[in-house]
């Protein structure tokens, strides 16, 4: 082998930094490798646990459904509450927005459908007397929200953009008459070139409610004996 | 040559019993100083083989190149110029260089 009398010790001294240089790094780096599986799992244990939230949500809303059905929960009762869908003459109305462009200076959102436009729309179909009501797909219920959710719109906490399709079931006449009325609804959507087309139907179809039914804060209040 | 040997493992023991962790950030500013220092310790081992060991050189060359090596990909870092590589290319040159001389003069004194 090598000999090496005098320069024995700083070599040794050298061998030792490098020795720990490198048991550092190899450590470094195993922990480096084990970390992003590690991460991995936690990731995938959160999302197991919020699933399985969820199925015992559903599964709580389905044991409420069945046994209502064994009480015999009133058919008019599930209508009424959105849990049926329906099928009946009405209008199919189809909002879009405007393909004027706005000119500069002047404010592009006068020019897109919102929130309030179709609330304006929807009110005046329930004034009409509409039985049932739906937006893209969304039931119309109690609880139902229609709110700007950024460029798109929120119904039962479901987004979608425009063009939106309202559809109504009931008097066919009295929901068309409501929103052609002079200085309605249509009338001043039209102002700003918002596409609105009307169009009667004999067999509109809307769907049933599709999200949850639990209530969370609000429980029965004991009945009252005598209205006040 | 046995003491080299005994530092080397006593610093693996140390190295992975203390608790020393490098930052990620800085992995590999560890890494190119490690190459540096196995560089330096190979040249040592073939100035040794060669009867040319000198200690002050060698302790010298050994941390100077380690930080410098260090310092310089650090900086590469902050001017994004990828020096990293520039140091792995230029450290595995000369420990391959230096592995072939020990080797050659292995065989020659057999």
């Amino acid at each position: 082998m090598i000999e090496l009398r005098k320069g024995s010790w700083s070599l040794a001294f050298a061998t030792l930094t490098l020795g720990f240089l490198l048991a550092v790094q190899l450590r470094t780096t195993a922990d480096t490798r084990a970390s992003v599986p590690m991460q991995r799992a936690e990731d995938l244990s959160t999302r197991l646990t919020e699933t399985e939230k969820e199925r015992d949500q559903l599964k709580q809303e389905l044991a409420a459904l069945k046994s209502g059905g064994e009480t015999g929960a009133d058919e008019e009762v599930r209508m009424r509450a959105g849990l049926t869908p329906l099928v009946g003459p009405g209008v199919i109305v189809r909002l879009d927005d405007s393909s004027r462009k706005a000119r500069a200076g002047e404010d592009p959102n006068l020019y897109l459908i919102h929130d309030d436009d179709l609330l304006k729309v929807i009110n005046e179909l329930r004034a009409a007397g509409a039985e049932a009501l739906s937006i893209n797909g969304q039931r119309l219920t109690g609880t139902s929200e229609i709110r700007c959710a950024g460029p798109t719109l929120s119904v039962n906490n479901v987004r979608s953009a425009p063009p939106f399709e309202v559809r109504a079931i009931g008097d066919t006449a009295a929901l068309v008459q409501a929103l052609k009325m002079r200085g309605g609804v249509a009338d001043t959507l039209k102002v700003w070139g918002i596409e609105l087309d009307i169009r009667e139907a004999q067999d509109v179809e809307i769907p049933a409610y599709k999200g949850s039914l639990t209530y969370t804060y609000a429980q029965a209040a004991p009945a009252e004996e005598a209205a006040p | 040559m046995i003491l080299p040997l005994l530092g080397l493992l006593a610093g693996l023991a140390l190295g992975f019993l203390a608790p020393v962790t490098v930052p990620v950030a800085y992995a590999h500013l560890c890494s190119v100083a490690l190459l540096a220092a196995l560089d330096a310790v190979f040249g040592g081992v073939r100035a040794a083989a060669d009867g040319k060991f000198d200690d002050r050189v060698f302790l010298s060359g050994f941390f100077s190149n380690a930080l410098m090596a260090a310092l310089l990909v650090f900086l590469g870092d902050r001017l994004g110029i990828d020096l990293y590589f520039v140091a792995l290319f230029a450290f595995g040159l000369r420990i391959f260089k230096n592995l072939a001389r020990l080797r050659r003069h292995l065989l020659q004194r057999r």
